[in-house]
């Protein structure tokens, strides 16, 4: 075996550099998250002081109780933060940080860039789902079972439908089920526009609509919990994935010749995509693009290794969801914006910079 | 590591692709396939490393079945340098060559400092030690099919499966990709297009056509004008040069078309 001369640069220690480096930048980026928690919580109609709101959530989450709270503050205040403004701040990061995982590990697991959470029907499954509950519920057909409910049944009802259609006649192939998502998307988008066209029921096209572009505003303690122990099971459960999913980058064949048991490790990871996301989405709506161009913006940073990228993935995406609910909720005077226009108009040009950049770090360069 | 199999047949959407196949590869020996375009040499590679799964007959890795082998524990001893390398993410070589290491280690480990040194021990067995940060999307596709050599070799195989590892190569990589791989001193099974190139390297030849196999055995017995004329159905002299002792072939033109 002859003697190997090797770049200092790419010694084992430069990789363990490299990795501080990576840690520096996500504690960096976490750091980043909770600071803008507590600015966000402070925005709104009713300003409150950042040193305010900080007492109030350390009194709230810890009992800290800083200068006597029920002295220097109001009531008033203390409901606002923690009813209304923290449980819909800590859903932005759930469902942000949810939905740039999910991208991403789709994009491995379907080996295309243009994958996103939503690509097996998902979106057009909870839509219908929503629009079938909103619409239908005046009928008292539908009574006790909430919009949430329906539209993690339609999200579901879609991912499973897809997989089907596209594990027929023999190996689920990725080809087969981009096309078949695409057929669900249609179907089930055509489905809930006949029910919208049908009802004519103004209220409740605005609500549907206000639904199917996205909205943080139902957020409350109960409604969190759920998409948060997903949001936190899918991180584990991608995280001990990671190895698998760069291995999936490589392709079908060479993930096999590796090792790697190609249809337990895609079908797992799509089922946990459509679960994930079916709890997002039944709890804020649909929320395009999050999924799609947070995984492509952080793999030009980070390179395409799901053991930085997943981590990186999520924490920006947090971030990226919860400004723009700040967005939401502060731009217009006169109420509320849908958040999925937002992360569009945020979305498309940023990603269109990066794009011509050839920053990315998928083939079209 | 010896890799056995008997009587392999594969038929895929009711076509019969191999028919009947049985092949010995012993360990450390350089075993070659040769046979025409669509003669079923892929698909018998690709039945080898576990990408397809044969219709009937059965598969030995050391006198065990594959059906009682995991994939993860067979990706230890065999690895492979298939045809299509072409990914939709980017990787730099570096990241590339240590996604080898992916069947040692278990999926919460991370890559220690031996893995790193297998790793840049691979690379510069290929000799791109100067490409180790390049983006593996800007390279040519000689140098592509060199990074997925190393990719397997730090894999630390027992048994390399190259399916026409030297198609994109210039010459003087074809012979340097063999002889890297000769000098591992592991078994090889290799498809090759390139009878001379066959000849030189391999301990032992097998000769595919329309699914089955018509020939076996050492490259200078077999390989004779009358059996290329029944297999790729052209003319041809074969001589051994008296100097190294290396098989010429020259071919003659088809007539028909010239």
């Amino acid at each position: 075996m002859q003697q190997v001369q090797v770049p200092q640069t790419f010694s084992f220690d430069q990789a363990i550099r490299s990795q501080r480096i990576f840690l520096g930048w996500t504690t960096a980026l976490t750091a980043g998250v909770l600071v803008s928690i507590l600015l966000a919580v402070c925005m709104g109609p009713v300003a409150i002081a950042p040193a305010e709101a900080l007492r109030i959530l350390l009194f709230k989450l810890f009992h800290l109780n800083i200068g006597d709270i029920v002295t220097q503050t109001t009531r008033a205040h203390i409901d606002i933060i923690w009813q209304l403004r923290f449980p819909r701040v800590l859903l932005a990061v759930i469902a942000g940080a949810g939905l740039a995982m999910c991208g991403t590990a789709m994009q491995a697991s379907v080996q295309n860039p243009l994958a996103d959470p939503y690509i097996l029907g998902i979106s057009a499954g909870a839509s219908l789902g929503a629009t079938f509950s909103i619409l239908l519920s005046s009928s008292g057909l539908l009574t006790g079972l909430p919009t949430e409910f329906w539209a993690f049944l339609g999200a579901l009802a879609a991912a499973l439908l897809v997989m089907a259609l596209a594990g027929m006649g023999g190996q689920l192939s990725t080809v087969k089920m981009v096309l078949a998502g695409t057929i669900a998307n249609a179907l089930f988008l055509a489905f809930s526009n006949f029910i919208i066209y049908m009802a004519s029921n103004a209220e409740g096209i605005r609500s549907v609509t206000f639904w199917t572009m996205g909205s943080l505003a139902s957020a409350k303690w109960n409604s969190i919990l759920l998409p948060a122990a997903g949001v936190f099971f899918c991180f584990i459960f991608f995280f001990a994935q990671s190895r698998n999913l760069n291995a999936l980058l490589l392709g079908e064949e060479a993930a096999t010749t590796l090792g790697i048991s190609l249809h337990t490790v895609r079908r797992s990871v799509i089922l946990v995509t459509a679960l994930v996301t079916g709890l997002i989405v039944a709890s804020c709506g649909i929320i395009g693009f999050v999924g799609l161009i947070i995984p492509h913006i952080v793999r030009g940073f980070v390179g395409s290794d799901h053991r930085r990228l997943l981590p990186a993935s999520m924490l920006t995406g947090a971030l990226l969801l919860l400004w723009a609910d700040v967005l939401a909720r502060t731009a217009l005077p006169s109420g509320e914006m849908p958040i999925g226009i937002i992360t569009s108009l945020i979305g498309a040009p940023f990603f269109m910079y990066v794009l011509f950049k050839n920053a990315l770090g998928f083939v079209g360069k | 590591m010896d890799l056995s199999l008997k009587n392999i047949n594969v038929t895929l959407s009711q076509k019969t692709i191999i028919q009947d196949v049985s092949l010995e590869a012993k360990a450390g020996e350089f075993i070659g396939i040769i046979g025409p375009n669509g003669s079923g040499k892929s698909t018998l590679l690709r039945t080898i490393y576990r990408v397809i799964e044969p219709t009937s007959g059965a598969l030995l890795l050391d006198g065990t079945e594959y059906k009682k082998i995991k994939p993860a524990e067979s990706a230890k001893k065999m690895a492979v340098v298939g045809q299509f390398n072409n990914i939709n993410f980017d990787f730099t070589v570096l990241d590339m060559v240590m996604m080898g290491r992916t069947p040692h280690k278990s999926l919460l480990t991370t890559n220690n400092r031996s893995d790193y040194e297998l790793t840049l021990e691979a690379i510069s067995k290929v000799g791109l030690e100067a490409y180790a940060d390049r983006s593996f999307a800007t390279l040519s596709g000689g140098e592509k099919q060199r990074v997925i050599l190393a990719r397997a070799l730090a894999q630390q195989p027992k048994l390399l499966v190259l399916d026409e590892p030297t198609n994109h190569l210039d010459i003087k990589y074809q012979l340097q990709l063999l002889s890297i791989v000769k000098s591992l001193n592991i078994g090889v099974l290799a498809a090759l297009h390139d009878l001379s190139l066959a000849a030189m390297y391999c301990d032992k030849l097998y000769v595919m056509k329309a699914g089955q196999l018509v020939a076996s055995g050492l490259p200078k017995e077999i390989l004779t004008p009358a059996l290329v004329q029944d297999v790729y159905e052209i003319d041809c002299d074969i001589r051994e040069n008296p100097d190294t002792g290396y098989l010429a072939i020259t071919y003659h033109p088809i007539h028909r078309y010239a």
